[in-house]
């Protein structure tokens, strides 16, 4: 956006020069221009002044030509020759004015003639009169009568500085077209100018303006951001917080869960009678220390092995030993426990020892999963029924 | 100001894992392993609430709370322990020496409840 709103700006400054150097050019021309048509009209007033110089000294010339017959005054004389000298040397400058002119230079040609004749004809009289030939006076001056040369040499330099007006008014009009040209063109290089300025202003602030926006939507950007970062900061901290806890919970848990095993362990290891947990299947799954001591088997030798391994029922009256697997899996299958049924326990050497027998299903919702033996020992001391029926 | 609690137990991982907990969430902790050291933190800065095990070395069950509150008779004591009681045997002999009984089973959540259930109490 950045670049490309420069590339614009600085296109429109270009053509904005470009314009102002165009007007310059169009300027510096016209005025050229002037300066050549004011100079052709000091020129053609010039050419004017001098004609009528010619005419004048002509008129003068003559006029002075008629005083001097009248008078015979040599003043006179050399006035009329100072004009007629007069008129040569104007019309040597008109010519020379013109000399870039064939028409003008043309009518010049032809009224230099006729003056030249007129300037004979005046030196040929001034002549006569000087030497006292009245006669011939009266007959050049006679002759010409009425004027005619002079008012056909008034009529030529008439048409030429009528012809140098008609010249004037074009080159005025062409002068004011100009003047009008230059002043159109320097005001609409200016209005060029100036919408091309309205335009780069109007870049310039539609850029600006396009920044501010930008800088707003990223200032909203970065604070939403912000406001998410803490957010999302508030809600790790609280989720390592909880994470904390909840850790710190577990090991609580584990540790009282440990502490609790380790307390039923104490509890069981601390009884003196022979404790077996015993599967469904009537496998031994666990002892306590007790029947370690009683039978000199490692708990190792143990697990694993049926409970008829080191333990059966007592010997009925009549001698026979009675079935020890039967009562006890019927137990387990009715779910009922059996209460201190005599018992022997035999060690690792073969070696026997009487004992009270119980037997406590272990019920996992409603379901008879295995069961607890307990063996209490009959020493010789024991008075209970069932030891005196043991053997 | 922090509310001060005094932990006594003998095993070394419940009082540290008691510690961290009630000083993540704002209270200071003062863990001991023994009744003479419990005695002897109470007597150097009379805690806001005790939690005491029952079993402990040199004491015996019960006295153990005995001494504590005799030390200090207006502040309560939770008897967090591992051995378990009877709920009547709770209500009969314990409620009238403890402010109250918790088993080591239970949550740090419920240990915490208790906590800031007795230290809002007047005389906490």
């Amino acid at each position: 956006m950045k670049d490309k709103t420069i590339r614009r700006v600085v296109l429109f400054f270009l053509f904005i020069a470009a314009v102002l150097v165009a007007v310059a050019v169009q300027a510096v021309r016209n005025i050229s221009h002037s300066v050549a048509d004011s100079d052709w009209v000091n020129h053609t007033h010039a050419v004017i002044l001098e004609t009528e110089a010619v005419r004048s000294a002509l008129l003068a010339a003559d006029g002075l030509l008629h005083t001097y017959v009248l008078t015979g005054d040599a003043r006179d004389l050399r006035a009329c020759r100072e004009a007629l000298s007069d008129a040569s040397e104007n019309m040597d400058i008109a010519k020379a004015l013109t000399r870039l002119e064939p028409e003008q230079n043309r009518q010049l040609v032809e009224i230099e003639s006729m003056a030249n004749q007129r300037a004979d004809f005046v030196q040929g009289v001034l002549a006569a009169r000087q030497s006292g030939n009245v006669a011939t006076v009266r007959e050049m001056l006679a002759a010409d009568a009425g004027g005619t040369a002079v008012r056909d040499i008034q009529k030529k330099m008439d048409k030429l500085k009528s012809d140098e007006l008609e010249l004037l008014t074009a080159r005025d009009t062409a002068a004011y077209l100009q003047a009008q040209a230059t002043s159109w063109t320097v005001w609409t290089g200016v209005a060029l100018d100036v919408l091309l300025l309205a335009g780069a202003a109007w870049l310039v602030r539609d850029d600006l303006a396009a920044r501010r926006r930008a800088a707003t939507a990223l200032q909203e950007a970065n604070a939403q951001l912000d406001a998410r970062v803490q957010e999302r900061t508030a809600d790790l901290g609280s989720a390592n917080s909880r994470l904390s806890t909840e850790n710190l919970e577990r090991r609580w848990a584990n540790h009282a869960l440990e502490h609790q095993l380790r307390y039923n362990h104490l509890i069981i290891d601390s009884i003196s009678d022979l404790v077996l947990v015993l599967t469904a299947a009537l496998n031994i799954s666990r002892v306590n220390p007790a029947v370690v001591r009683l039978t000199g088997l490692e708990p190792a030798e143990l697990v694993n092995q049926p409970l008829s391994r080191v333990v059966r029922l007592a010997a009925e009256p009549d001698g026979a030993d009675a079935p020890l697997r039967d009562p006890i899996a019927q137990s387990l299958k009715d779910g009922r426990e059996l209460q201190r049924q005599p018992a022997v326990v035999e060690d690792k050497r073969g070696r026997q020892t009487r004992a009270l027998l119980s037997l406590f299903p272990l019920r996992d919702q409603d379901r008879v999963v295995g069961c607890v033996v307990t063996l209490q020992v009959l020493t010789p001391q024991s008075n209970t029924a069932p030891a005196e029926r043991n053997p | 100001m922090k509310k001060h609690i005094l932990v006594v137990d003998d095993e070394e991982s419940i009082r540290e894992l008691l510690n961290v907990y009630f000083v993540g969430t704002g209270y200071r902790v003062t863990a001991v392993a023994s009744l003479a050291a419990a005695l002897d933190a109470v007597r150097q800065e009379p805690p806001d609430l005790i939690i005491s095990d029952l079993q402990l070395e040199g004491a015996d069950g019960l006295q153990t709370i005995e001494r504590l509150k005799s030390a200090v008779p207006d502040k309560p004591v939770i008897l967090l322990t591992g051995v378990l009681f009877d709920p009547q045997a709770v209500n009969q002999v314990l409620m009238s020496k403890v402010a109250c009984y918790l088993p080591k089973t239970c949550s740090l959540a419920q240990i915490m409840d208790a906590v800031r259930r007795l230290t809002q109490a007047p005389g906490a």
